[in-house]
């Protein structure tokens, strides 16, 4: 009781990272970076292989020491106190990390039991985690027999056995078939919806369009950081629009225009300012220059391409 | 949430790991194959290699050049401490060396001319064994029985003629190739209590790391001290069946005849068998791999055997093995086990042994849990 209301009690950050920097021999895995994860928030660390996003992940859950700056969880330093933290993260690593010669069932009473859980709170723990996640009828195979869909979800359900306030999932659909995806990123929702913080990292850009804000990572660094618009939005230096017309028109005339991408006489693709505010201003002073105006959109911007532009300039 | 707070216990979580260790390792039939059937294939192999079955006893032969009372009592104290089978008894060295060198038997004892008489006065005298070197613990087992009897004569003789000496003096001879299993027990039982143990732990820790699951093992609040002695008390219920199985083998299979009782060997099996465990867990900690760590137990296990006094008697080596010798565990298991197995005494008469093996074993936990780092490489 007193050890949850003091998490009540804890500041708004789940995971606060300051110049978190971590050095093997003189390769910079992670170079000083900075995050702000607010509770109850799905974030994403989005980044190719070999980003960083593993280190700085292993940092957070204290598996490994920085070389320099820090990390807290709910306010505790986990390299001071990793102890204290860890009743409060559920941690997905990237390799299937559980015990192969034991059964699924096994594996999450023994995550249970080292978590501290006994007696009959345990045994409905167990069998709760085994029917959410279709485990139930698999609970007696070993978990080296499973199918890789299987080992995520097991994975998941031990890393969920003690109800942590923070869910720690690095790649968690790395080799998973796209329906079986889909249906992961709903399991995440709804957890997150239960008030639990996610912190995910991927390196597919279509599943990261479902964090609520983002870390772009390359080469140790955070790149970009920001809602999933608010990054496409930096990486083109805002909204990307259509325009379609009959007539004359100077795109540069128009109000919020801030850079013609494409010119193929009656259509334009313009960046402006803001899509929401501009376009309508847009429309309205292009009719005024006599102009017909046929289509007027966003751009659906793909955050693969945004980035590429990032890494592009950060290189 | 809250509920969840509620139920969780805090402490130690020992007995989890100890369990999780058991079931893996009777999920893995190469381990129960390497536990169970290796000790009984050692001591069957031992067996059969080292002599068979035997009369139980040492042969020597005496030469009695004394001819009195005195001598009479001596011999006759030798054959009431059943450690010996005396062949013949010579009247002179000459047949006594012969016996040796022919290899009839293992040693020879000589009574000198004066030795009833220097009782009866009460003055310093001897007696003088010429043993076979070739086979270094047997002649060990049998200065160590005819010290033992010396003692006991002395002792009577005391009693009787009033306080005195009797020196046994050992000079070599090189003769027989004859061997008796049951000095090798000792050995056996270091070979076992070593070799499966240390190897078979000494994986447990870096094969968690190489497989990955430590990460995830680690980010419970599980402490270096539950891992340590979590595995440390799984593994060691899964080995003590080794000391018993080679026990019974020897004995049911090869008639070994052992003084003594089961509770003093087991007690000072478990004691070594500890040592064992905790050397392995120290390699685990260590290595960097599963291979790096059976390389590693392989090697210890070597050193170990050669400084152990089981090939040559720690005695006779030089002054530098002796300093290494005084490190190895086994060197003080094997004494304890053959004065215990051998000479049928109490542990409580090699406490001694028990308590620099214990020192070890402590030493190799306490560096154990200061080096085993809860993070990942």
């Amino acid at each position: 009781m007193l050890e949850a209301r003091r998490l009540e009690e804890q500041p708004e950050l789940a995971v606060e990272a300051k110049d978190l920097t971590k050095r093997f021999g003189k390769f910079v895995a992670v170079d000083h970076i900075n995050l702000e994860i607010r509770r109850g928030e799905n974030f994403g660390l989005l980044g190719p292989n070999g980003a960083g996003k593993t280190t700085t992940i292993r940092m957070i859950t204290g598996v490994i020491k920085p070389s320099e700056g820090y990390v807290k969880v709910f306010g505790i330093d986990v390299a001071k106190e990793r102890k204290k933290v860890l009743k409060y993260i559920g941690y997905m690593p990237q390799k299937f990390s559980l015990y192969e010669d034991l059964t699924v069932e096994e594996n999450i009473r023994l995550y249970g039991r080292l978590q501290g859980l006994t007696g009959s709170l345990l045994r409905e723990r167990v069998r709760e985690l085994l029917e959410r996640f279709y485990l139930w009828e698999f609970r007696r195979r070993l978990a080296g027999k499973l199918s890789g869909g299987m080992k995520q979800r097991l994975a998941l359900a031990t890393a969920l056995v003690h109800d942590p306030a923070l869910l720690i999932l690095d790649e968690p659909t790395a080799g998973v078939d796209p329906p079986l995806r889909r249906k992961f990123w709903e399991h995440f929702r709804e957890l997150n919806k239960e008030g639990k913080t996610i912190l995910v990292t991927t390196h597919y850009m279509d599943e990261a369009e479902n964090c609520d804000r983002l870390a772009l990572m390359n080469r140790g660094r955070i790149i970009a950081e920001g809602t999933p618009r608010e990054i496409k939005r930096r990486a083109l230096g805002g909204d990307l629009v259509e325009i379609v017309f009959e007539g004359h028109l100077d795109p540069t005339a128009l109000p919020g225009v801030k850079s013609v991408l494409e010119d193929s006489r009656e259509r334009y693709l313009l960046i402006v300012e803001d899509a929401g505010k501009d376009l309508p201003r847009i429309v309205k002073k292009a009719e005024e220059l006599g102009a017909k105006i046929l289509v007027a959109s966003p751009v659906h911007v793909s955050l693969e391409e945004a980035f590429i532009r990032f890494m592009g300039e950060s290189e | 949430m809250i509920e969840l707070e509620e139920g969780i216990r805090k402490g130690l979580r020992i007995i989890p790991i100890v369990d999780k260790e058991i079931r893996q390792l009777v999920r893995d039939p190469k381990t129960i194959l390497m536990v169970l059937l290796m000790p009984i294939t050692v001591t069957i192999l031992f067996g059969y290699g080292y002599g068979g079955k035997g009369v139980g006893k040492y042969p020597i032969t005496v030469v009695d050049l004394d001819g009195g009372d005195g001598a009479f009592k001596f011999i006759q104290e030798l054959r009431n401490s059943k450690m010996f089978q005396i062949k013949a008894i010579y009247k002179s060295k000459g047949q006594g060396f012969s016996s040796v060198y022919s290899g009839k038997v293992y040693a020879s004892l000589v009574i000198p001319e004066t030795f009833t008489e220097d009782l009866m006065e009460g003055r310093p005298t001897r007696v003088e064994l010429y043993y076979d070197a070739s086979n270094p613990s047997v002649a060990q087992m049998i200065m160590q029985a005819v010290g033992v009897v010396t003692q006991q004569f002395q002792e009577w003789a005391a009693s009787r003629f009033g306080t005195f000496a009797i020196t046994p003096m050992f000079y070599t001879v090189y003769g027989p190739k004859i061997k008796k299993i049951e000095s090798f027990i000792p050995t056996l039982m270091a070979m076992i209590l070593q070799m499966v143990p240390t190897s078979l732990i000494s994986v447990s820790i870096c094969r968690e790391r190489e497989k990955g699951t430590f990460e995830q093992f680690i980010m419970t609040p599980v402490s270096v001290f539950d891992i340590i002695f979590g595995k440390l008390t799984a593994y060691f219920f899964a080995t003590i069946s080794d000391a018993t199985l080679s026990l019974f083998t020897a004995v049911l299979l090869f008639d070994v005849k052992l003084k003594g009782t089961f509770l003093d060997m087991t007690i000072v099996s478990t004691v070594f068998l500890l040592n064992s465990l905790s050397l392995g867990l120290l390699i685990s900690v260590f290595s960097k791999n599963q291979l790096q760590a059976y390389q590693a137990s392989i090697f210890s296990f070597i050193i170990f055997m050669l400084f152990s006094g089981v090939f040559i008697p720690v005695d006779v080596l030089s002054t530098e093995a002796k300093m290494i010798a005084s490190f190895v565990p086994m060197y003080y298991f094997v004494t304890a086990f053959r004065n215990v197995s051998l000479k049928g005494w109490s542990y409580l008469m090699v406490l001694d042994q028990l308590a620099v093996i214990s020192m070890f074993t402590f030493a190799f936990l306490a560096l154990s849990l200061r080096f085993l780092r809860m993070e990942v490489t």
